[in-house]
């Protein structure tokens, strides 16, 4: 399920650790025939800090999580990138701890630190091994409050601000096709910027706006913390208290969206740049989770393109026709999102020949009624994937606080029995209700010849003098 | 967005692994191990932990693009791809189905030294799992047709690696570094040695490699070995062993310096700096894992961090890494930033290369390098399939099941004097490889700053 998060990270170490679990998201057997909310514990603190914690006794480790209800979706125009660009500064210090302190603290004792930024959320964490876990939480509690912010420290972070920008937007195609996408596709929701910012509000943004959204958004009423693993509760439950039971609790920011009006009409944006193979994304508008549809939506995303024997891998990847295809129905935004469908065409293929297999599989859906074997295959493929999903402690904890960030984490339980009440009925339903062309946003990238500027030996990083061998 | 981060990801899981492995923690539990030589030669690791109602199968043979035969790179790459594709019951259709019905992933991969095979499924369907994964193993066919497309598809996955400037780097570098060596060429190749290739070469490959004696498979889960005895090794034992016979390695690297610049329209130049590494089996294996960890292995308060991002913000991501394979790999620093500041992060980079060699890193340093490695064990055998993967590794490099509780031991061993000495036998900092993939238009090219980088900087440390 949760594969396609659009997120930005402080490390790209960690990033990639968060991918690889994505990739491979575990509840015991305990926990999954009994549900996890069984198996979790919640307390919410005087100061309203909500704490969810969960036993796991499998192995010696424990992931410590820091919640706050804030990302892109809470800033402004002209201000965008400020809740990635805080994350970044979060790793700062405090009066009582440095930076590079509390890096050090969390290596010392075998830990991987780092956070992670959505339009929804943003997300701090230690993976440690879990006799070393309690000393994390003293840490976490007071960046909470006491983040020491100064001037320098912010010229520099932006500066690598930029180069992840550079790196993950400026230089990747296909990441650049999917911010234009989302640009066109969201007109009022703030769900139309990129979590990173556009790089001339990064080059705008003051160190004013940073303290103000620091203000404003990390309090305990506006954060929960998450910790799972080989942990005793009480002993947990006591040290939580005590490290952050302290911080007042401020206001509850208002966190009231805008949101989008029904499109009338397809919409069509265009990427022309060097690349060497096109690429391709269609987003339907779809609803998040409050909506049962949610569930009968994911099925279609496993009936189109989950394993290869899916119907759009069957018609375009096994016929030669694309090297990639993907559908993914993010219904754990916070506000709806997008139903999203990429492909990535081989060399010389066309992508109006793609969009049209594509259209075909859609409207089968919309007129067939799926057999009843391909919809066993599909709820299973689903609930397998959330089982086997919960084989990492990390992912774990993960799937709990996304499905709290939209709702309550207890309607985690509410995915594997909702998945296997869908009907053919509904399939054919929320098909002809969300996935048609006035619904949705068509981004194709167009490959653009590379740009033959003449190189000018001596000037640039052509060089000069030293053995070099210039590869055009 | 995300298929460019995956696709990171694996090739980060592939080519890192044997660095990632060699860490315990002398307080962790021992997880117990059972270790099986079945008459065919196959190794078979098992390890049962019950949490979770799935079974995670991983199997390693060595067969990686190390064997593949010189004019027919590739090949390796497309026998382990082919294994899915069709075998002597089961169309490729046939596999996709089952699986999928099943919720299962079955799934191939090739590396440098080794494939592997890996199954992921619910406990209940374990047979069915198990019959798939076995028949994919032994009895493909390679239909034809089949590994055709394969190749075609090949093809425009080589072409679409091209979009993405840190592979076009590792490639280079490679290319540059193993000089006529089996590690020089991509896993997946070339076009022209693809094209060459055919159904008859990778039902060959896949005849004289994919052998038990050559395999070690791992069994992680909810499965206790008795039920293994029971319901997969009668199984196993049908599978035939065969002749080996030695892969000749030609261990030729080239000397630098060299630079290699590759125009693209891009705002960031990709950097790559790196030399021979050394092999898995080298004593020096755990004095260079800490040198590397203090150097630019270990997250942000490393040296390289710390110069070029922390203090100056030229980079997102900077790290250094040896990539340890059964035959030395390579050393490799790698760096984004900015056109502008290229040069400026090359020299830094090359400076604290020269500074590992000059100075003795502090006590904190090495200290906190130990305790970080050590205690970081858990956390990489955490998983069914961490735990799998790691298991059929540390039997490939002959590290043997007392690997985990000797680990402490062999790290805490290592001594500031070793890692500087290591340092000076394996950074070469004047005579590096330096890949620049960006826009050769724009930045600074005064390439001067390293050669007295000593000198402008303050003592550190």
């Amino acid at each position: 399920m949760f594969r396609y998060l659009s997120i930005c990270t402080t490390g790209i170490k960690v990033f990639l650790l968060l991918m690889f679990i994505c990739a491979l998201p575990s509840f015991s057997q305990r926990q999954v025939e009994a549900g996890l909310k069984e198996q979790v514990h919640e307390t919410i603190l005087p100061n309203g800090l909500k704490v969810i914690i969960l036993e796991n006794h499998k192995t010696p480790v424990a992931t410590l999580q820091v919640w706050y209800r804030v990302g892109s979706r809470n800033e402004t125009w002209g201000k965008t990138g400020t809740s990635h660009m805080l994350e970044h500064m979060m790793f700062k210090g405090t009066k009582k701890t440095s930076g590079e302190t509390f890096t050090r603290l969390i290596e010392e004792a075998g830990g991987n630190n780092n956070a992670f930024t959505s339009a929804d959320f943003t997300a701090y964490f230690e993976n440690m091994n879990s006799k070393e876990i309690l000393a994390a939480i003293d840490l976490e509690a007071d960046r909470m409050q006491n983040l020491l912010l100064r001037q320098d420290g912010f010229e520099t972070e932006r500066m690598v601000v930029m180069e992840e920008r550079r790196l993950r937007t400026e230089d990747d195609p296909r990441a650049y096709l999917h911010e234009q996408l989302l640009a066109a596709a969201f007109l009022i929701q703030p769900y139309h910027w990129p979590v990173i910012g556009w790089m001339g509000d990064l080059k705008r943004l003051t160190f004013d706006d940073l303290t103000a959204h620091y203000r404003t958004y990390y309090n305990p009423a506006n954060a929960f913390v998450i910790l799972a693993g080989n942990v005793k509760k009480e002993e947990a439950l006591s040290r939580i208290r005590r490290a952050f039971g302290v911080i007042p609790g401020g206001p509850r920011p208002d966190q009231k969206k805008a949101l989008e009006e029904p499109q009338a009409g397809e919409r069509r944006t265009i990427v022309r740049r060097e690349a060497q193979l096109p690429f391709m994304l269609i987003g339907y508008h779809v609803p998040n989770l409050p909506s049962p549809d949610s569930y009968a939506l994911e099925v279609v995303a496993a009936l189109l393109a989950r394993g290869k024997s899916s119907r759009l891998y069957e018609r375009l990847v096994r016929k030669g026709l694309v090297l990639m295809i993907d559908a993914e129905n993010d219904f754990l935004s916070r506000d709806p999102s997008l139903f999203l469908v990429s492909a990535q065409p081989g060399p010389g293929r066309d992508a109006v020949d793609i969009e049209r297999v594509i259209d075909g599989e859609i409207r089968r859906l919309q007129e067939e009624p799926v057999t009843h074997q391909d919809l066993e295959k599909a709820k299973n493929q689903l609930e397998a994937a959330f089982i086997l999903g919960q084989d990492s402690l990390f992912y774990q904890a993960m799937v709990l606080a996304q499905h709290e960030i939209v709702s309550d984490w207890r309607r985690v339980d509410m995915y594997v029995p909702s998945i296997r009440s869908v009907t053919q009925d509904d399939i054919m339903r929320v098909t002809k209700q969300y996935l048609i062309s006035d619904n949705r946003t068509v981004a194709v990238l167009i490959p653009a010849p590379p740009n033959e500027a003449k190189q000018e030996a001596g000037r640039g990083l052509s060089g000069k003098g030293l053995p070099n061998q210039v590869i055009p | 967005m995300m298929p460019t981060y995956f696709r990171i990801a694996l090739t980060t899981v592939i080519f890192c692994f044997s660095l990632l492995l060699p860490q315990n923690t002398s307080g962790f539990p021992k997880t117990p191990v059972e270790r099986i030589i079945l008459s065919n030669g196959l190794v078979l690791l098992i390890s049962e932990e019950h949490s979770l109602p799935s079974v995670t199968l991983q199997l390693l043979v060595e067969a990686g693009s190390r064997a593949d035969p010189p004019g027919l790179e590739g090949l390796a790459n497309l026998t382990s791809e082919g294994l899915l594709l069709g075998t002597a019951t089961l169309t490729a259709p046939q596999i996709n189905e089952s699986i999928d019905f099943i919720g299962a992933s079955l799934s191939t991969s090739t590396g440098k030294d080794v494939a592997t095979v890996r199954l992921r499924v619910l406990k209940k369907d374990l047979d069915k799992g198990f019959r798939l994964f076995f028949e994919a193993l032994t009895r493909p066919s390679f239909p034809e047709d089949e590994i055709k497309k394969e190749i075609q598809r090949t093809i425009g996955l080589i072409k679409s690696e091209e979009d993405d400037p840190s592979l076009v780097a590792e490639k280079a570098f490679e290319k540059a570094l193993f000089i006529g060596n089996p590690y020089g060429h991509s896993v997946r190749s070339t076009l022209e040695s693809l094209t060459r290739a055919t159904r008859d070469e990778v039902f060959r490959f896949h005849k004289s490699h994919y052998l038990p004696n050559k395999a070690i498979l791992a069994i992680t889960g909810d499965i206790t070995p008795a039920e293994v005895r029971t319901r997969i090794v009668p199984k196993l034992g049908s599978w035939r062993k065969g002749a080996t016979f030695p892969m000749p390695f030609r261990e030729d690297y080239a000397k630098g310096p060299t630079i290699i610049r590759i125009n693209r329209s891009l705002t960031q130049a990709n950097i790559i700096i790196g030399s021979e590494g050394t092999s898995r089996s080298n004593p020096d294996f755990y004095a260079l894992t800490v040198m590397n960890y203090i150097l630019g292995g270990g997250g942000f308060n490393s040296r390289l961090m710390r110069e070029i991002r922390g203090k100056r913000g030229l980079a997102y991501s900077v790290s250094s890494i040896f990539g340890a394979h059964k035959y030395p790999g390579s050393f490799q620093i790698e760096l984004q930033t900015k056109n502008a500041s290229a040069w400026e992060a090359i020299s830094l980079a090359i400076c604290e290369m020269k500074k590992m060699q000059s100075d003795l890193v502090t006590e904190k340093e090495i200290s906190g390098a130990k305790k970080y490695l050590i205690g970081n064990f858990p956390l990489r055998i955490d998983t069914q399939t961490k735990l799998a993967n790691f298991l059929v590794h540390a039997e490939y490099y002959g590290l043997g099941l007392e690997y985990p509780q000797k680990y402490h031991s062999l790290l805490n061993a290592v001594t500031r004097e070793d890692v500087i000495r290591t340092a000076r036998k394996y950074l070469k900092p004047d005579s590096s490889t330096l890949v620049i993939v960006g826009n050769m238009n724009e930045g600074d090219n005064d390439q001067r700053v390293h050669s007295n980088c000593m000198n402008n900087e303050n003592p550190v440390r």
